[in-house]
């Protein structure tokens, strides 16, 4: 049951049974250690609250009334909330819509990746017609186990992601919301993306967006990888040599598209005399280390990668997550993954249909 | 790629993970068994206890030697204890005891060990910061590898010492940590009524120094963390902040009603959220220590806690004429 939050933009309207859209931004994201041991952006909740009023411009100038968001704590809210006050009282001058009516969830916050599994449920039952997502790899990857064929607008709020975009978010928000009112068509609009399928005895199933990297490190610790030490193999969904983390190894010896139905397994050589490839490779922002690659090959969908038992963790999409039992076998499995919006490809065909002309005015 | 060693937790050996188990069971069940004391009467003076952040303390001081430096909070026990304070000692002092590690005049706020680089629990909020601004500094101008770690709650980080201390460990590129346990409350202030901006690691952007959140219940994630932000200082690569969110198992001080927490809130941390709890589960799955070996350590921590007890009680009273010893320091 959505509760309204201060209704912004027109104090006075009813909550309207338009098109809605979800918005997923995660207080967590942009703080791990990379800051510490790498040089990584340092994204807060005020920018994120920042992003989100913006994202709201452009939802609402493509016709978006309402917006169902999920509740954040850590100041995001607060934030938020200041922002769209101040907006109220003094909107910008020469806006061509008013912002659509923000509705924040009432929700129990557990302060873990179980809000955001809660939060796009409601979203998808209350009939978002798209969800944007304000996070990093892993704040997508959460969301992209619950969201079905509900399109993602994935948008990073850092600079080590290789799922999400950086994007400045009135321009996404435009749109998501073209495509979220029918005003650019979803067909090549819209790019399925690839997902690892991540399986073993007793657990239930997990999911990686972009890459699964099998590391010695034998406890989670602090969630990031950020170094290539200890990790032996690693399966991705897509490869850019442009990309920061682990999918650029696999970027530099088999580039591959996103939403090409294809994958990549790379096995990393103990010895670098045995090394197929010896890349450098930018792992972390503000840090290139040396690669050694054994082998690796082309998966296609429905392909299986089998993982011997060992000892250690598996890091998916960039953040250790999953501790082994040292006798446990795990099989990584390439499936079709959640729909995006692809904001370049909307506006251009914005442009092409004429969709964010206005109509003349009158003097 | 798997040339090098993997950095961080995955190279813990047993007996460190012994160790740290030990350090988190010793200060949940001291900090325990003075909630239930402190109801009788017996101890004076006030107790702020720590049940519940056990993982931050061992976490993070498991990377310092004895000549390094901690500057602590009134919630100190935990970091005194894992510090490598005399329990027996720490004990006697709360109860005032000429036994005591202060001989009995500084109580559970004033607990310091210089022997061991425990400058000591502070009453004065946001009083360690600056504190360890001062050892860096010696530790700096002397060229030693010594690395000082002060400890702040998220109160505390709203006072002018914490901000202070952090230009100045930036501006002078100081062997120090600040470890923020943002445990939800300033006393009785929930940090969404206290803080503007939640995230106290973002206060380090502004000083030029890193600043990274991490779970302050995870003992993993703490020593990862820790151990990479003390590397860095002691080499000589500045200051750095780590914000360990966590919550605490008991109220403000001892006698606190707790009416500003949520229905069951406590309940669902001691439930859901408690570092020993995932620490054993974690390290028998991964097959590294037996579940044997650690209730050893929990029998032997309980028989210690229970000796503390009964020593302190036992011990004298500190003098008349003890009042003006220790008083002033002779240069």
């Amino acid at each position: 049951m959505p509760n309204r939050l201060r209704p912004i933009g027109s104090y006075a309207a009813p909550v309207s049974a338009g098109v809605s859209v979800g918005v997923v931004a995660n207080p967590a994201s942009g703080r791990d250690i990379r800051r510490l041991v790498a040089g990584a952006s340092v994204f807060g909740n005020a920018d994120k609250a920042g992003m989100v009023y913006r994202l709201l411009g452009g939802l609402g100038a493509a016709g978006v009334e309402r917006v169902l968001m999920m509740p954040a704590s850590d100041g995001l809210s607060a934030t938020l909330h200041r922002q769209l006050y101040a907006h109220a009282r003094r909107p910008p001058a020469g806006a061509v819509a008013p912002l659509p009516v923000l509705e924040q969830l009432v929700m129990e916050l557990d302060g873990s990746a179980l809000d955001s599994l809660e939060a796009v449920a409601r979203m998808r039952e209350a009939g978002v017609a798209a969800i944007v997502v304000l996070g990093g790899d892993g704040t997508h990857r959460v969301v992209a186990k619950a969201c079905g064929d509900v399109p993602l607008c994935a948008l990073s709020t850092g600079t080590n992601n290789a799922f999400p975009e950086m994007r400045e978010t009135t321009v996404a928000g435009l749109a998501t919301g073209l495509v979220a009112c029918g005003r650019v068509p979803a067909a090549g609009a819209l790019r399925r993306e690839g997902a690892l399928v991540v399986e073993r005895d007793g657990a239930a199933p997990d999911l990686a967006l972009v890459d699964v990297a099998v590391t010695a490190e034998r406890f989670v610790g602090a969630r990031a990888i950020w170094s290539g030490a200890g990790v032996s193999e690693l399966v991705v969904t897509f490869a850019h040599p442009s990309a920061v983390g682990l999918s650029a190894v696999a970027g530099l010896i088999a580039p591959l598209a996103r939403g090409a139905g294809r994958g990549v397994h790379v096995r990393f050589a103990a010895d670098p005399r045995e090394a197929e490839h010896t890349l450098a490779v930018a792992l972390a922002p503000g840090l290139v280390t040396e690669v050694a690659v054994a082998s690796h090959r082309v998966l296609d969908t429905g392909d299986i990668v089998e993982l011997p038992p060992a000892a250690g963790s598996l890091a998916l999409d960039g953040e250790r997550e999953i501790e082994r039992r040292p006798d446990e076998a795990v099989t990584v499995r390439l499936a079709p993954g959640p729909l995006t919006i692809d904001v370049d490809a909307v506006m251009r065909e914005a442009a092409r249909r004429g969709a964010t002309r206005m109509q003349p005015r009158r003097v | 790629m798997s040339t090098v060693a993997p950095p961080g937790t995955g190279q813990l050996t047993p007996e460190q993970l012994v160790e740290a188990y030990r350090v988190m069971r010793t200060i949940r069940e001291f900090e325990e068994r003075l909630h239930r004391e402190f109801a009788t009467g017996d101890i004076p003076g006030f107790v702020h206890l720590y049940a519940g952040e056990e993982a931050i303390a061992a976490g993070v001081i498991a990377h310092l030697g004895s000549d390094d430096y901690v500057a602590s909070t009134h919630r100190g026990h935990g970091h005194a204890i894992a510090k490598g304070c005399d329990v027996k000692g720490m004990m006697a002092e709360i109860y005032g005891k000429i036994t005591g590690l202060c001989k009995g005049k500084g109580g559970s706020m004033h607990i310091a060990d210089f022997d061991k680089g425990m400058l000591g629990a502070n009453g004065i909020v946001g009083g360690g910061p600056p504190l360890v601004c001062g050892v860096g500094l010696t530790a700096k101008v002397k060229g030693t590898d010594q690395v000082a770690v002060s400890f702040t709650g998220d109160g505390g980080s709203n006072q002018g010492t914490f901000l202070e201390s952090l230009n100045l460990a930036g501006a002078w590129h100081l062997p120090v940590i600040f470890v923020v346990e943002n445990n939800g409350y300033a006393e009785s202030t929930s940090s969404n009524f206290h803080q503007s901006g939640i995230d106290v690691a973002k206060r380090a952007d502004g000083f030029g120094m890193p600043g990274i959140i991490v779970d302050g219940f995870d003992f993993f994630a703490v020593h990862e963390a820790a151990g990479e932000a003390i590397e860095r200082a002691r080499s000589g690569g500045g200051p750095s902040l780590i914000e360990c969110k966590v919550n605490r198992y008991f109220g403000h001080f001892e006698g606190d009603q707790q009416t500003y927490r949520g229905p069951n809130e406590v309940e669902d941390l001691r439930r859901t959220r408690d570092c020993l709890d995932a620490f054993a589960r974690r390290v028998t799955d991964a097959g590294v220590l037996e579940r044997e070996a650690l209730a050893e350590i929990d029998a032997s921590v309980k028989t210690l806690i229970d000796d503390a007890v009964r020593e302190a009680k036992a011990a004298p009273d500190p003098t008349a004429a003890d009042v003006l010893t220790d008083v002033y320091v002779k240069y």
